[in-house]
């Protein structure tokens, strides 16, 4: 019984029927993701269609949302599992060797596509020429940063990620004495100047009390930004310091002051600081003669790296990304009059799996065509001599 | 094949290429001024250096759609047009060459009904150009693909009216008594502003670098202009262009002929090279491979049809000759832009589908090697046509040559990637094409002949297996391209996906093939969606309007892609329908 269930199963895997299916539900896939990026954006839709198990539709007469159709993930993975039964049911024979060298860098391929769906992480770094950077940030990701500023010479930095300030409640900061009590957290929200008569602001210290706060539906469209915001009060040493609005629409830090240290609260992009930092020595920005078309942007950075005594100079322009540290640094975008440049940087581990699969693969179909026009060519003798 | 036959056959091929050199040798003079020899003038336009003559037919097609035209009973060619344009502007505004079709924008010039009446000169639009401007300003700020189709003609029209505008405001300001009389007075009262004028109007720049400036550093004539009046001595060019100004106007021929020798002695002097590169472009310009390639195919095409119903001993043979050298055109002309630009075959669009229709083609002449039926003939020679014609189309809207942006700038690539999924979507639209002649050949032969099936399944069967390997392939390379540039290997990018599309649906082919779910029709019918696939995500990701990949929205080809469409649907109906509606059945199985 149990053996018939195991061969049943092998024999489903096995099928060419799954192959086909799992082929037509990931062409619709790919069809509906890039329909979708018109409103969603490339990331939205990418998560909604490819990188998740179902696709979640809400329907307006039920509560919750319900699947209503595999997801890339789902797909992804039974196709990986058809392709990995498939390609042990090849016949282990030279003749097959082609088929076999497919299927295995096909399974490389997906695998590349799985790793970087889990643990590929973007983020950016802008420098401006002159300036020194030791750190990247998240491209939608929030934190509330506490920054210590006593030290004119040493800031220390203690920083909330948004996923934490969204649950709220009381939040020991560690290596201080403080505890932000988050009153409410908004993942988007528009501000404005507090109209008179209008009901007064949950904030009772810095720029808050000023301020009026409505809450927007967050946006995955890759050209807006979501304005996170938070009312939270900060409590050391058993004395409330008030209730602060921290937004990411709030350029100025508020700071204040417990027993002679300063700390000051802001919102921003999620940080992550690096061993290292690049200072920006030169941005280029080449034109064709005579156009605005761009021809080139570059940009002179001396990467400066304690741990290894390193500190060279790199120049990072188009199709040519800087490899440092399990990071890739590539030249994305500018601003500023052309005095600041936007590194995007992207960790990827599985980055080298493309790159086996696309020889394995290549190599696979090269070989089986030769096998194939062989015994073609060999029917086409024997139909001569006969 | 007897001698006889064969001696016809590529005798017809020979002619056809006799017939493309004499597209290539230069035309006689204009009422005896040399308007060749200055559209021989190089010039810096769009970030490289090109012959006038270049400019003068890319003008011409933005503006009037055509390369050249026909007024008072004359045809009047793109040097010659460009000469009065810049010179004579009062007779060049007098002739009827924008094009407007939408009723309108006709309606707002205020047109009269006319003969002609789609056709309108600059003269007719001059007094409602204002009002052209600040209809085309409030609609602008409009994303493209939201535009109304008023917005998007009255845009248009704004476009070619300003192009015009500038070109007739660059080598002199139109109205002013010519260069000469501004050389004269260079430090009149009003010259300042005119200089101004004049450098911010430059639709091009013919000054070459002088032997002390960089190498790029081509100058307008405004920037010439103020660089004498600022002391700094007269370009050696400016003269000669004078005189070509005036000689030109006073309709003196000789002078005009002597000035224009002097004007190439001083560019071969400071510029040494660029006259030549121009004179190469020339000849290609004149040329227009593509065009006669594309008629070459048409014709080879004709031969074919002809064939089935009469003497196919001679006329297979000729139609094959013919598409033989229609290839041959296709090929040099594919080389000639290599040349011209150092850069592999495909850079843009208007490319792609040139070598999308070159990669068919000789697809196609291999098949016919291999299986003599006079199907590969027909469908490469199909597939040529409408390719280039679809090229021809999308070659309107300015330079084909022009330069590459920062992250395309990488020849490796462009060679590698691009040209390997170009090739992929060939072979993708070939084996589509060959089913579209199977499904038709079904309904119309009169007897059953289930040996040409089987050639032409073995055909579309070894073509897509091709198809497959390339468009995997190049999609593949693609995507190390992009984690080489973007930092990412796949990006789930529209164009992506399209690549992406054609891979799985080849791959859905043969896997169904394999497993035998489909036979011989079955294939042949999804062969016929690969065409849609294909034309989908070839056009259609840039009318989507997303990712890094969308090279420009464009509307009109928008309805040309739901009609092929459509028309794939019809031929998968007509390739699906059972036996019972075909001319002859086939013999039932006992």
């Amino acid at each position: 019984m149990i053996k018939t269930l195991a061969s049943r199963t092998l024999a489903f895997f096995r099928s060419f029927q799954l192959t086909i299916v799992l082929l037509a539900l990931l062409m619709l896939l790919v069809v509906f993701c890039t329909l979708a990026q018109v409103e969603l954006g490339t990331a939205g839709a990418v998560n909604a269609y490819m990188r998740s198990f179902f696709v979640w539709h809400r329907f307006s007469f039920l509560s919750f949302p319900i699947p209503t159709f595999p997801g890339g993930g789902l797909v992804g993975l039974l196709l990986t599992l058809n392709l990995i039964a498939k390609t042990f049911g090849i016949q282990r024979s030279w003749g097959k060797a082609g088929m076999w060298l497919v299927h295995t860098g096909l399974v490389v391929l997906f695998a590349g596509e799985f790793v970087a769906g889990m643990m590929q992480v973007d983020t950016n770094m802008s420098i401006e020429v002159g300036q020194t950077v030791n750190y990247v940030q998240s491209y939608k990701n929030m934190e509330l940063a506490v920054i210590d500023t006593t030290d004119p010479a040493w800031d220390e930095v203690y920083s909330v990620p948004d996923t934490l300030l969204s649950k709220g409640g009381a939040i020991a900061i560690p290596g201080t004495p403080i505890t932000l009590n988050v009153k409410r957290y908004f993942p988007n929200a528009e501000l404005s100047n507090l109209a008179p008569g209008t009901p007064p602001s949950m904030a009772t210290a810095g720029v808050g009390p000023g301020i009026s706060i409505v809450e927007r539906p967050t946006v995955t469209n890759d050209n807006e930004m979501n304005m996170g915001s938070v009312f939270v009060e900060p409590v050391a040493g058993g004395r409330s310091y008030g209730t602060w609005l921290a937004s990411t629409a709030i350029g100025a830090p508020q700071s204040f002051t417990h027993e002679g240290r300063t700390y000051s609260l802001s919102m921003r992009l999620r940080r992550q600081y690096l061993p290292y930092a690049f200072t920006l020595k030169q941005f280029r920005h080449d034109v064709y003669p005579g156009t605005e078309i761009p021809k080139n942007f570059s940009s002179l950075v001396q990467v400066v790296n304690p741990s290894q005594k390193e500190s060279r100079e790199v120049l990072i322009y188009m199709n040519q990304p800087l490899r440092y540290e399990g990071k890739t640094f590539y030249q994305a975008s500018f601003g500023k009059n052309d005095t600041l440049s936007i590194l995007s940087v992207v960790e990827n581990p599985g980055w080298l799996l493309p790159y086996v699969s696309c020889v394995l693969v290549s190599l696979g179909l090269l070989v089986h065509f030769a096998i194939v026009l062989r015994r073609s060519l060999k029917r086409r003798q024997d139909k001569k001599e006969s | 094949m007897t001698f006889v036959q064969k001696y016809l056959a590529w005798g017809a091929g020979t002619l056809a290429l006799l017939i493309a050199l004499v597209f290539a040798l230069p035309g006689g003079k204009v009422r005896g001024f040399d308007a060749a020899g200055f559209g021989n003038i190089p010039i810096l336009d769009g970030g490289r250096v090109k012959p006038l003559d270049s400019l003068a037919r890319n003008s011409l097609l933005v503006i009037h759609s055509r390369q050249g035209f026909r007024h008072e009973g004359r045809t009047i060619g793109p040097d010659e047009w460009i000469l009065d344009v810049m010179f004579r502007p009062q007779v060049a505004d007098q002739q009827p060459i924008f094009v407007i079709d939408d009723p309108d924008v006709i309606g707002l010039i205020g047109a009269q009904q006319k003969q002609n009446r789609n056709y309108f000169s600059f003269a007719d639009l001059s007094s409602h150009l204002e009002e052209i401007q600040k209809q085309a300003q409030t609609a602008q700020p409009i994303a493209p693909q939201k535009r109304t189709r008023f917005q998007s003609a009255i845009i248009n029209l704004f476009d070619r009216a300003y192009l015009y505008y500038k070109l007739r405001n660059t080598l002199q300001l139109a109205g002013s008594p010519g260069l000469g009389w501004e050389l004269q007075s260079i430090s009149d009262a009003e010259a300042s502003a005119r200089h101004q004028d004049l450098m911010q109007l430059a639709a091009f720049r013919i000054l070459p670098p002088t032997a002390t400036a960089a190498p790029d550093a081509w100058q307008n004539v405004g920037e010439g202009l103020r660089a004498m009046a600022a002391g700094q001595g007269v370009h050696p060019a400016l003269v000669p262009l004078a005189r070509l100004n005036a000689a030109y106007v006073a309709n003196d021929a000789a002078s005009f002929n002597l000035a224009l020798v002097d004007m190439k002695g001083v560019v071969a002097t400071l510029k040494p090279g660029a006259l030549g590169h121009a004179n190469n472009e020339i000849v290609f310009n004149r040329a227009q491979p593509f065009f006669v390639g594309l008629s070459i195919y048409f014709v080879a095409f004709l031969v074919l049809c002809v064939s089935w119903i009469w003497k196919p001993e001679i006329l297979r043979p000729t139609a094959y000759a013919l598409l033989f050298s229609g290839a041959v055109v296709h090929t040099l002309g594919l080389a000639a832009r290599i040349v011209l630009m150092g850069r592999p075959p495909v850079t843009n669009l208007y490319s792609s589908a040139v070598f999308v229709g070159w990669g068919a083609v000789i697809l196609g002449l291999i098949v016919e090697r291999m299986y003599r039926k006079g199907f590969g003939t027909a469908v490469a020679a199909m597939a040529g046509f409408i390719s280039l014609l679809v090229a021809q189309n999308l070659g309107t809207e300015g330079d084909t040559m022009g330069m590459m942006v920062a992250v395309l700038d990488s020849n490796f690539w462009l060679a590698t990637h691009v040209v390997t999924i170009t090739i992929g979507y060939s072979g993708t639209f070939l084996a589509g094409a060959i089913a579209i002649g199977y499904a038709i050949r079904k309904h119309i032969i009169t007897k059953v002949d289930a040996e040409t099936d089987k050639a032409l399944a073995d055909m579309a069967y070894g073509i897509i297996c091709f198809a497959l390997f390339f468009s995997f392939v190049g999609t593949v390379l693609g995507g190390i391209w992009a984690d080489q540039s973007w930092g990412r290997f796949w990006g789930w990018d529209p164009k992506e996906n399209g690549a992406l599309l054609i891979v799985l649906w080849n791959a859905i082919i043969l896997h169904a093939r394999w497993a035998g779910y489909v036979r011989e029709r079955g294939t042949m019918v999804m062969a016929i969606f690969g065409n849609i696939i294909t034309a989908c995500s070839w056009f259609g990701v840039n009318m989507l309007g997303v990712g890094l990949h969308s090279y420009g929205f464009m509307d009109k080809a928008f309805y040309a892609l739901t009609a092929f469409i459509v028309s794939q649907v019809i031929f998968m109906g007509i390739c699906a329908a059972p036996a019972r509606f075909w001319v002859e059945k086939p013999h039932r199985k006992a």
